[in-house]
């Protein structure tokens, strides 16, 4: 039975990995965070004034460690604090708490950081919009407490799977040994580097030069020619988001929840095969060697699967029409 | 403690950071022009990217490394890691190719070699005028799912030499803070040397600037690896090591 219970937090895990990273995304869409914020930041300069939000706290990874890890780190107090009178029910309140701490600090950090931004390009002529400040730290914040509450809750599960799987003290191993903040610490950089590495081409890309041709990459002559122009009136960094959560928010989510998957579901297998019982795992060497080799077998199939893909494309799509 | 187990940790920390640098100069790394389809890679930078994969290796070795009561298998759980780190990145690259073939419309190619020098495939021709490349295609995803594999497998290597009680005995969380200190500092070492975008062993510049690479990622380490020996005879960190 403890074993199933270890398989069904191992999804709960992985159902809160794909969300915090599809908002992880989609919170940068609403700020222009990372890559694509060198657009945005480049559009006043070519004479594209525009109502995106322009914030670029720091790379996506350290600003969501830092979101993370405030929160992880207050959970943690209050976790200790807490527990020794109200024992499990301590985190019901902790983590909410330390999400709403760690989100409502990056707020602040998105306010200062979009200000100043457009403050630096008054010589282009960029006024700061007031209604588009107040209008996007709302959804901005929203969007952060979602990823941090997940993340802050995936580090809690993993450093108390032993206990929450119904194992004995004795297999404590089965518990990730790093503390609660330095579970959230690393989860907020891989988060931040995958939400960065691929849900920002969708907007990047696609949706902010939109009304450009579709079908091939952006030349350098486009950079900073942003589109401005929603289907109805001016564009905004929200309706960015309603774009972006259709295919972008949704596929980076899926990477983060398949990497988190394919991770624990490797190593468990291994630690099953490596005779885990509720009270201890009989041979550690079988169970990280099984864990290797099913990670190795992933990694080639995805290697098939990825050679298969650009094949299939290049047949299906052809050599590039134009000029 | 002896001499002989100083100068193996030491030499593990120094093989652990010039892994990394390598994994990163292998890494198909396309930085903000790749988010707009302007240059072959990865959409984000050097660091952040190896970071990521780094860590989430990291996390898998830390899991693995806990099987065993006090010694851990140095050689498994770095495997451990580098093969979590070649996951995060291989489905990373998967992914973002998804984005960009039905999100953008465009043909993962190279923008540095006209022929791809394994798959054998013509790669000019499906490239957009005025741009670098787009996407990651076959070469690329080779070299980077070897360049997680050995970045993470460094990371991992670090810190697994700094947790085991036959060597250094630090506890869990030291051990990763301090590992993930000495590969950051690998990262952006190599970060400085790449200066911008890379696409991987076929990049022209991987030939030009590996050496340079790697001597720096040396010296870095010796440095990090000599302040760890101190920290170590001296007992600075106190109890909390």
């Amino acid at each position: 039975m403890p074993v199933i219970s270890l398989f069904a937090w191992m999804l709960v895990i992985v159902s809160l990995a794909f969300i915090a990273c599809m908002f992880e995304d989609l919170e940068s869409d609403i700020g222009s965070q990372s890559n694509p914020n060198s657009q945005i930041q480049l559009a006043p300069e070519m004479g594209y004034i525009h109502r995106y939000f322009n914030k670029a706290i720091s790379g996506e990874g350290l600003s969501y460690a830092l979101a993370c890890t405030i929160s992880g780190t207050i959970a943690l107090v209050l976790l200790l604090r807490l527990e020794p009178t109200s024992g499990p029910k301590a985190a019901l309140l902790a983590i909410p708490v330390g999400a709403a701490a760690g989100s409502i600090l990056y707020m602040i950090r998105a306010s200062v950081c979009h200000v100043g931004r457009e403050a630096g390009q008054k010589r282009f002529e960029q006024p700061i919009y007031l209604d588009v400040l107040y209008g996007h730290l709302v959804p901005i914040a929203t969007h952060n407490f979602i990823v941090v509450i997940c993340i802050t809750t995936i580090a809690y599960i993993q450093s108390n799977l032993a206990l929450l799987s119904g194992m004995e003290a004795s297999a404590a191993s089965v518990s990730n040994p790093f503390p609660l903040p330095l579970l959230c610490l690393i989860w907020g950089i891989t988060v931040g580097a995958i939400g960065s590495s691929t849900g920002d081409i969708h907007y990047g890309a696609e949706r902010a030069f939109q009304d450009k041709p579709f079908g091939e990459g952006r030349r350098v002559v486009y950079h900073g020619q942003i589109c401005r122009y929603g289907d109805c009136g001016v564009r905004t960094s929200k309706d960015v988001v309603a774009f972006c959560a259709k295919f972008g928010g949704p596929a980076t989510g899926l990477t983060f929840g398949l990497i988190v998957l394919f991770e624990n579901w490797r190593t468990v297998i291994g630690m099953m095969l490596g005779g885990l019982s509720e009270t201890e795992l009989v041979n550690p060497d079988i169970a990280a060697g099984y864990g290797i080799g099913i990670g190795i077998a992933v990694g080639i199939v995805l290697i098939v699967l990825n050679t298969w893909l650009v094949k299939w494309t290049r047949k299906k799509y052809g050599p590039f029409v134009g000029e | 403690m002896d001499p002989i187990t100083l100068l193996i940790i030491l030499v593990c920390i120094i093989i652990g950071g010039m892994l990394g640098s390598l994994g990163v100069h292998l890494l198909p790394v396309g930085g903000a022009p790749a988010a707009m389809a302007t240059a072959t890679g990865i959409a984000t930078g050097c660091v952040m990217l190896m970071t990521g994969s780094a860590m989430t290796g990291l996390f898998t070795a830390s899991t693995v490394a806990a099987f065993w009561d006090s010694n851990p298998s140095v050689l498994l759980v770095s495997l451990s890691g580098g093969v979590g780190a070649m996951l995060m990145i291989g489905f990373s690259m998967f992914i973002a190719n998804l984005l960009y073939i039905f999100g953008v419309g465009v043909v993962p190619v190279s923008g540095q070699v006209a022929v791809d020098p394994i798959t054998k495939e013509p790669q000019t021709e499906y490239m957009t005028p005025r741009t670098s490349g787009h996407g990651v295609p076959s070469v690329a995803y080779y070299s980077g799912m070897v360049g997680g594999l050995t970045g993470g497998f460094g990371g991992a290597l670090i810190y697994v030499i700094l947790l085991s009680g036959e060597y250094a005995g630090f506890s869990a969380a030291t051990a990763a803070i301090v590992a993930l200190g000495i590969f950051i500092a690998n990262a952006i070492m190599a970060a400085y040397n790449i200066g911008g975008t890379i696409e991987g062993f076929h990049d022209p510049k991987f030939k030009e600037r590996i050496v340079t690479g790697l001597t720096c990622a040396f010296i870095v380490s010796l440095m990090c690896g000599i302040l760890v020996l101190i920290t170590i005879e001296t007992g600075a960190l106190g109890g909390v090591m």
